[in-house]
């Protein structure tokens, strides 16, 4: 697995669990940045409820999470208001009313296992948006500068963030990510600078442009108050063209892609360290062997039994 | 950072179980097996010695280095995917065997399955019983440097059974001296715990499990004439269903065959069937299997040559061989645990059986003191109750919930201090007395 899915998986299993036997349910699970569900069935066995905490609520909903969500759930969304107490958001789905056809069940199974996914695309549809609206303007012809689209930052961990503004040819995305570890913070730089590296690569020239800096913050964000001012922050700052998101297809893509991006950076932290430690293991044994081999055979010294014919050995 | 829930992993031999504590029932339930590209040879020959497969092209881009570490399945896409990579199992016995491969298995399971960020969260592990510290050790190891996880708790499974019989409504106090009876699919293991603490001496073993009952059912079915209408592939699973849906625990097995002969349009049922290839129905009768399979248990003279003694005659041993101040405890607390132990009446058998072993030893010895010494008798209990299935995730889910949980785990800055023999240790915690 070289990406993590979109999806959540346990959304997924249960959905599809109960659709073949509607059952009483009360589970409460989490999603990477501290994303808390609590999915149960509060009145009978086929009405199920599923709600959604996230810490950056407010600024999700500020930059439209409830109009993307709107789309995308339809009547399944219960309204703001109703939501339920100590969550964010709440669908809830009557698996009676739920179509028969397999596909669509697959399909409804599928989009609200994406919840999270398409609560923090909010702010990305928008900055596709604002591009489009940026670019149709005339040029400024007085020499002034372009205008830029509003720097919408999403505080979705304590300490990091994602900035993310539109210009008139352009949207920027600039992830802040802490990293806690020392070792992770080494294997981390590592990382980043391959990803800068990698983009030479021929085969993927039209992949987004990617800048890294550590301690630094871009000038773009430069004063945001909410910044951590530590040593062990890094700054990753893609720049998607319009040819990232023209498409729709496309920008579906981009957005789930680039959400993801700091829970795959994390995971790959530790893919590769695994893969040092199995790694260091296989040494470990190799060197073993060697040492075993130069030991010393103490030969001729006379075996001494015990009256039962047992001997001691000593190592 | 708010504190976000425990996550409670359970890797038997068989079957892992993950979930977040708090919850009734593990969220996953999947084979602990993993499907790697290494050849299934190579692998097993050295146990683990070998080296990974190393880059075709050494250097430290990314770019020349091949992803092979993160080409494996999990669980069941692992068995999915047995055609074209090699299924392992890393754990053998309940005791981890492969590190490398165990290390990946965590890994994916709890990126892609938990879908948790391990800096947010302690984890509840669980260990079979005599498990040497060292594994502790490694596990820790592995957990902190290589997850960064914010505190482990390494518990017993037969603890975790115990605290899991809480649940019931026969429980009364929160106690955590008794009997376990873990019965898997693999093996039966009858464990006796202390106030917490494992009486390692006493454990035993006992070669009848659920794989036994499902391989008996088969035979009798195939002595009765009825697998000519089952397709050979599916006979096995058959026995599987039949042994989990229609049998029970009878308590007079001569009585239980005159009511069968008396009245068959009654007992004896039909298992309607389906061939999973050509769509063609079939029929088959279930008849004597239903109380004759588990009934290996208490007689295992019927299935097996080698292993003779029946299981309440090995829990009275299990507990005559315990320190005598906490047998009285023992027999009162007897709790059964895994999917082997779910048959109906089951716990009721046990009680019976056990209670006459034990009158009648004192008896015996009220008269060889010539009746001038009464005993006061002795209480023996066996409790079942519903989440007997996972009961060691279930005991581990309500463990992880109680708030002494986190001063008992050992923390990321503890580990940092000590190092890993810091686990070698853990507080038991969780019971009233």
């Amino acid at each position: 697995m070289i990406l993590l899915e979109h999806g959540n998986a346990i959304i997924q299993k249960t959905l599809s669990d109960k659709f073949e036997k509607p059952s009483a349910l009360d589970v409460q699970f989490v999603d990477f940045d501290g994303v808390r569900y609590h999915m149960w069935t509060p009145e009978k066995k086929t009405g199920i409820l599923l709600s959604m905490n996230i810490r950056c609520w407010d600024e999700l909903a500020k930059y439209g999470a409830w109009d993307v969500l709107g789309k995308e759930y339809g009547a399944y969304l219960k309204p703001p208001a109703a939501a339920e107490p100590g969550y964010n958001v709440s669908l809830e789905l009557d698996l009676e009313q739920a179509p028969d056809d397999p596909e669509a069940r697959d399909a409804l199974v599928k989009s609200f296992s994406l919840l999270r996914r398409h609560a923090l695309a909010a702010p990305f549809v928008k900055a596709f948006q604002t591009q489009k609206q940026l670019d149709s303007l005339p040029d400024p012809t007085d020499g002034s500068a372009i205008p830029g689209g509003e720097l919408m930052a999403i505080h979705y961990r304590d300490q990091e963030a994602i900035y993310v503004q539109a210009s008139h040819d352009r949207v920027t995305v600039i992830f802040s990510t802490v990293f806690q570890e020392d070792t992770d913070r080494i294997f981390g730089k590592v990382f980043l600078r391959e990803f800068v590296d990698a983009r030479r690569l021929p085969t993927i020239q039209t992949a987004p442009q990617v800048l890294y800096s550590d301690r630094d913050p871009p000038p773009k964000i430069r004063d945001d108050p909410a910044l951590p001012k530590a040593e062990d922050v890094g700054y990753v700052t893609f720049v998607l063209f319009p040819r990232h998101f023209t498409n729709p297809i496309t920008a579906e893509a981009t957005i789930s892609h680039i959400q993801l991006f700091r829970d795959n950076l994390h995971y790959h932290i530790k893919c590769s360290k695994v893969y040092m430690h199995t790694r260091m293991r296989a040494g470990v044994a190799e060197f073993l062997k060697v040492l075993n081999r130069s030991k010393v055979e103490v030969a001729g010294e006379p075996v001494r039994k015990t009256v039962t014919g047992r001997t001691f050995s000593s190592r | 950072m708010a504190q976000n829930v425990p996550i409670i992993m359970d890797n038997g031999t068989g079957y892992s179980k993950i979930g977040f504590a708090g919850n009734s029932e593990p969220s996953f339930t999947f084979p602990t097996a993993i499907a790697t590209r290494e050849s299934a040879a190579a692998a097993t020959s050295s146990a683990g010695s070998r080296g990974p497969a190393l880059p075709s092209k050494p250097g430290h881009l990314a770019s020349k280095r091949g992803i092979e570490d993160l080409d494996f399945f999990i669980g069941d896409e692992a068995i999915a995917n047995s055609k074209t990579y090699s299924v392992q199992y890393p754990i053998r016995h309940g005791t981890i065997d492969n590190w490398d491969l165990m290390e990946r298995y965590w890994e994916q399971s709890i990126f892609k399955y938990m879908k948790a960020e391990p800096e947010d969260h302690y984890f509840l592990l669980t260990e079979p019983p005599l498990n040497p510290p060292e594994n502790r050790e490694t596990t820790a190891e592995i957990f902190f440097e290589s997850f960064n996880i914010a505190g482990l708790y390494i518990a017993v499974q037969a603890v975790l059974a115990l605290a899991a019989s809480w649940a019931s409504n026969k429980v009364t106090d929160r106690t955590l001296t008794g009997t376990v009876v873990d019965s898997g699919d693999g093996v039966t293991h009858v464990i006796p715990v202390a106030e917490g603490y494992v009486i390692g001496s006493a454990i035993k073993h006992i070669p009848i499990a659920g794989r036994d009952i499902s391989q008996f059912v088969q035979n009798l079915l195939r002595e009765r004439g009825e697998t000519t209408v089952i397709p050979p592939e599916d006979q096995m699973i058959i026995a599987r269903t039949i042994k989990e849906d229609y049998s029970y625990v009878c308590q007079d097995i001569v009585k239980e065959f005159r009511k069968y002969d008396t009245d068959p349009a009654t007992y004896f049922k039909r298992y309607e069937g389906q061939h999973s290839v050509t769509g063609r129905k079939y029929s088959v009768d279930v008849g004597y299997e239903r109380f004759l399979a588990p009934e290996i248990f208490f007689n295992p003279e019927i299935y097996s040559s080698d292993f003779l003694t029946p299981l309440p005659e090995v829990v009275d041993g299990v507990i005559q061989q315990s320190p005598i101040d906490v047998r009285r405890g023992l027999y009162k607390n007897i709790v059964l645990s895994g999917g082997s132990t779910m048959f109906e009446h089951f716990g009721q058998r046990l009680k019976r059986d056990l209670k006459q072993i034990v009158d009648s030893r004192i008896l015996a010895s009220e008269s060889a003191s010539g009746s001038h010494l009464k005993s006061s008798g002795m209480e023996v209990n066996v409790i079942s109750h519903k989440r007997q299935r996972h009961a060691v995730w279930f005991g581990g889910s309500l463990l992880a919930s109680l708030p002494e949980f986190y001063q008992s785990c050992h923390t990321k800055a503890q580990y940092e201090e000590i190092g890993p023999s810091i686990c070698r240790r853990y507080a038991i915690f969780g019971s009233a007395t």
